[in-house]
């Protein structure tokens, strides 16, 4: 179990950034999820840890040493891979001591060992089957066992779930994060899955075009996203053009007053982003209460979807708005095209600098 | 240590060591024939003298006009041959498919001079069809000349065309076809416009082989030309006769044909470049009954075409066990041949078993580091390699030959024997095939393989071939198969650097043909049949696609 801290990593293909400048400080024992799309560099950052790319610049280091020049094979990181990678030609048992004996372990600890990491996956009794007779649950729980009975000081995963099918991923995603607690080893989990990563992780770092974009608890990313990417990645909040008005900050889009304060330079675009699970749909005009904006628009299409209802609108200005709410009668009973009024409480807005990657205003 | 960026691991060594054995044993000899093409040879000095009398010269302009000439029309014959027996097997219930499939890679892989001589014993001037017919009064045209020479094109290089078009057509997605029926075509056009259009880039390469092989070929020429020359057999001779000089001839005959193979190859891809045909293999083609006399002639067109194709063979192995009195064949069976094979060639038979079996040992080896190389590297020297590994296709047997003596004979390698030379050159020549068939197979395993055992503390050497040589073993073994069988047969070459001490089975027969003794010829070839036929079998045992591994 070690610390791991990474300064000024950086690794280009060409001319095509992978990786910006990334520095991170995992503290022992954490679960730590690198979340972001296709694309960011989390898993160039992973393969990177791992030793099967070379960095351009930067260290990785494991309790303070330093391992980015070691090779791949002796960083004493243990990795679980996307495909599995089971060795088809040997049995389970031989595949899970693998590591062990290119450490020379003595046969007696290995047969030992072997034993005891097969029964934590639930597996002791698949030891002699061969990989192909396995499922792709079972396959993966091989790989875990076969990453952590030579007991490394970092386990990495690069998207260990995501071969799997939606129900045995929630069941497996439990498993893992059980035997990484009861393990207590620093983990660095690779998902572009947003669910997956606010459930299973102590620390979620959303990555963009090779950059770290915030790096909080899965509770801070949700609420405070520090950027418009994270906002949109993981809240999948919709945006809504604001307007200036002497000091205050009004929508856009119906007029609505959303900020008495300055917010941001004057002469700067900014926007306001609401996540769906706070919008509320009503048919028709609705008066705002006290606390709350309204927002008129257009219905687009809805959803019932059993626990809720997916409610797309746009407003005058061409936004489209997305709620999420209980299922509302009235309005799955509405005609594409009808008016509807999107109610928000001020406090669940939030705004930020109007690009991609725009900053999050106080 | 890094290298542009890159670490310095095991593979880059693996990298270096093949690129270097690739330009000693592969680039200089054949830089070595460019140089000497442009050489006076009495002066020594640069001269464009050379190219200028291949082309004013009567001589060297009808050997190219005749290669071109029997080049063209046996890969026309040959692509006559193998389309419609392709679209047959592949569109239509036959009987025997196996054995029509089987037959095909049976020719293909048969050493290609014996189909030359053969034809001699049928339709030579003494050959039994022709004085079958003889005596019923009827004089038919002898085998020599031209038209011999395509023929036997034709018939031994059909199943490139054949068995590259089958697959191809057997992958098209019968949508395409359906569509087509359904916007109004009727059978013969849907086949025109659509079907044919779709195989074609299997087509061309099938055919592009069959065009560079019949230009390489020296055998059939060399047996059934009888004055009719080509610029492989002019090469060979004028390499012959200038010997103690400068072979400065033989090598700039031998440019061109590299140039024809090269140009021909990039005619081809260039017409490939504008197709993309990706074709998702979601609804695979039906075959069709088919009744009456269509049924009787398909029939009768497929079976026909790969038993005359392997006619050849066959006699070769009839005429083995026929009764002889030294060359004369005095009617009924014995084993005379076979005796005077155990007096006359146990070396070359030794010989040949010593330097295939010795080439094939350096090919695996290669093959398998050469393989990881090119699927797994991303650097500039792994495609370089990959490039190279396309040249020894190109380069004709008798071309490689001369560039191996002219390099190997002087210089630092000079103390080599004729045997290293052999085995050298078998190495290079058929290194290809071995790399070709494990990289295919390479390509199928996942990187993250090697990566897990590597993240488990395996070295990269260790990975290799704890995890990765396990899986790669059957391409391997059929890849050394294939090389096996190339190298046994190989003949060109040979002429080019035998000695007293390092005769080959192929020679041997080369030689037993050229002095009438038939019946030694047939026991030798015999026994290369069987060993051919013997490696077909194992590579059908061991591969899953069994007709690809032979292409």
């Amino acid at each position: 179990m070690a610390s791991v801290d990474i300064t000024g990593l950086r690794k280009l293909y060409g001319d095509v950034v992978a990786l910006s400048d990334i520095n991170i400080s995992i503290p022992s024992g954490a679960f730590y999820t690198l979340l972001g799309p296709s694309g960011c560099g989390k898993t160039t950052l992973l393969r990177t840890i791992a030793g099967f790319h070379d960095q351009d610049a930067g260290s990785i280091s494991l309790d303070g040493n330093p391992i980015e020049t070691l090779p791949a094979h002796r960083r004493d990181v243990g990795m679980v891979f996307q495909d599995y990678a089971i060795f088809p030609h040997i049995s389970v048992r031989e595949n899970v001591a693998f590591g062990l004996k290119q450490k020379k372990v003595p046969r007696a600890e290995m047969d030992r060992r072997v034993t005891e990491v097969l029964d934590v996956v639930q597996l002791g009794a698949f030891a002699d089957r061969m990989p192909h007779e396995l499922s792709g649950g079972q396959q993966q729980r091989v790989g875990l066992a076969r990453a952590i009975v030579v007991r490394p000081k970092v386990l990495l995963m690069d998207e260990p779930l995501s071969n799997l099918d939606a129900r045995l991923r929630v069941d497996l995603r439990a498993e893992l994060r059980r035997i990484q607690k009861d393990l207590g080893i620093t983990t660095i989990y690779v998902t572009h899955d947003q669910e997956e990563a606010l459930a299973m992780s102590d620390t979620v770092c959303v990555m963009h075009q090779g950059v770290i974009q915030q790096a909080a608890s899965p509770l801070d990313i949700y609420l405070m996203p520090a950027n418009r990417f994270v906002a949109t990645f993981v809240g999948a909040n919709s945006f809504l053009a604001l307007t200036r008005d002497t000091d205050q900050l009004r929508l856009t889009s119906g007029g609505a007053l959303v900020s008495h304060k300055a917010l941001g330079e004057q002469g700067e675009t900014l926007v306001c982003a609401v996540r769906p699970e706070v919008l509320r749909v009503a048919p028709g005009e609705v008066q705002a209460a006290e606390d709350e904006v309204s927002i008129p628009a257009k219905l687009s299409n809805v959803s019932f979807i059993g626990r809720e209802m997916e409610v797309l609108a746009r407003t005058d200005s061409g936004e489209v708005v997305k709620s999420l709410a209980r299922p509302d009668p009235a309005v799955i009973a509405l005609d594409p095209g009808s008016a509807v009024s999107m109610c928000v409480r001020r406090d669940d807005l939030a705004f930020f600098e109007d690009s991609e990657t725009g900053r999050r205003l106080a | 240590m890094t290298i542009a960026g890159r670490r310095l691991d095991f593979w880059t060594g693996v990298t270096g060591v093949v690129l270097a054995v690739l330009v000693v044993l592969l680039m200089i000899p054949i830089f070595r024939v460019m140089v000497l093409s442009f050489v006076d040879a009495d002066t020594g000095n640069w001269t464009l003298g050379n190219y200028v009398e291949v082309f004013t010269r009567n001589f060297y302009l009808r050997g190219l006009k005749n290669t071109l000439f029997v080049g063209l029309l046996g890969t026309i014959g040959a692509s006559l041959v193998g389309i419609p027996l392709a679209f047959f097997t592949a569109r239509f219930h036959l009987w025997g498919r196996t054995w029509i499939s089987t037959l095909a890679i049976l020719v293909l892989v048969a050493p290609p001079f014996i189909g030359a001589y053969a034809w001699i014993m049928m339709l030579g001037s003494n050959g039994f069809v022709t004085n079958f017919f003889e005596r019923l009064g009827i004089e038919i045209p002898t085998i020599y000349g031209a038209h011999g020479i395509i023929l036997v094109f034709t018939l031994k290089f059909f199943p490139f065309v054949f068995l590259m078009t089958q697959t191809a057509l057997m992958a098209v997605n019968k949508s395409f076809e359906d569509a087509a029926e359904n916007l109004g075509c009727t059978p013969w056009q849907r086949f025109v416009k659509i079907t044919l259009p779709l195989v074609f880039p299997a087509i061309s390469t099938g055919a592009i082989i069959c065009f560079v092989l019949s230009i390489a070929d020296f055998g059939t020429p060399a047996i059934l030309g009888r004055g009719f020359r080509t610029l492989s057999t002019i090469a060979f001779t004028a390499y012959r006769s200038e010997l103690g000089g400068l072979p400065t001839m033989a090598v700039t005959v031998s440019m061109i044909m590299i140039a024809i193979s090269m140009l021909a190859l990039l005619a081809q891809r260039r017409i490939l470049a504008r197709r993309r045909y990706a074709s998702g293999l979601t609804n695979l083609p039906v075959k069709m009954h088919l009744t009456g006399w269509q049924n009787i002639a398909v029939h009768l067109f497929c079976h026909g075409a790969v038993l005359i194709a392997m006619l050849p063979n066959l006699v070769v192995v009839y005429t083995s066990f026929l009764k002889t009195n030294g060359p004369v064949f005095v009617g009924g069976f014995g084993m005379e041949s076979y005796a005077r094979m155990w007096r006359q060639a146990p070396e070359a038979i030794g010989n040949s078993f010593l330097f295939a079996l010795a080439a094939v040992a350096l090919i695996t080896i290669f093959s398998a580091f050469i393989s990881y190389v090119i699927v797994r590297r991303e650097t500039r020297a792994a495609g370089a390699i990959d490039f190279l590994m396309m040249v020894p296709y190109l380069v004709p047997g008798v071309v490689m030959a001369i560039g191996f003596v002219t390099t190997f004979r002087t210089g630092f390698l000079s103390g080599m024997g004729a045997a290293w030379l052999l085995i050298l050159l078998y190495f290079i020549r058929r290194l290809p095939y071995g790399v070709r068939s494990t990289t295919s197979s390479l390509r199928q395993i996942k990187p993250s393989m090697e990566e897990a055992a590597i993240n488990l503390g395996a070295p990269p050497l260790t990975a290799f071939l704890k995890v990765t040589l396990p899986l790669i073993l059957p391409g391997l073994i059929v890849g050394s198969l294939m090389s096996f069988i190339t190298a046994i047969n190989e003949l060109s070459g040979t002429l080019i650097i035998y000695d007293s001490g390092t005769l080959t089975m192929p020679v041997s027969i080369y030689l037993a043909v050229l002095d009438g003794e038939f019946g030694l010829a047939a026991a030798l070839s015999t026994v290369l049949l069987l060993c051919t036929g013997a490696c077909v079998f194992a590579v059908f045992r061991l591969a899953e696609k069994r007709e690809s591994s032979f292409l």
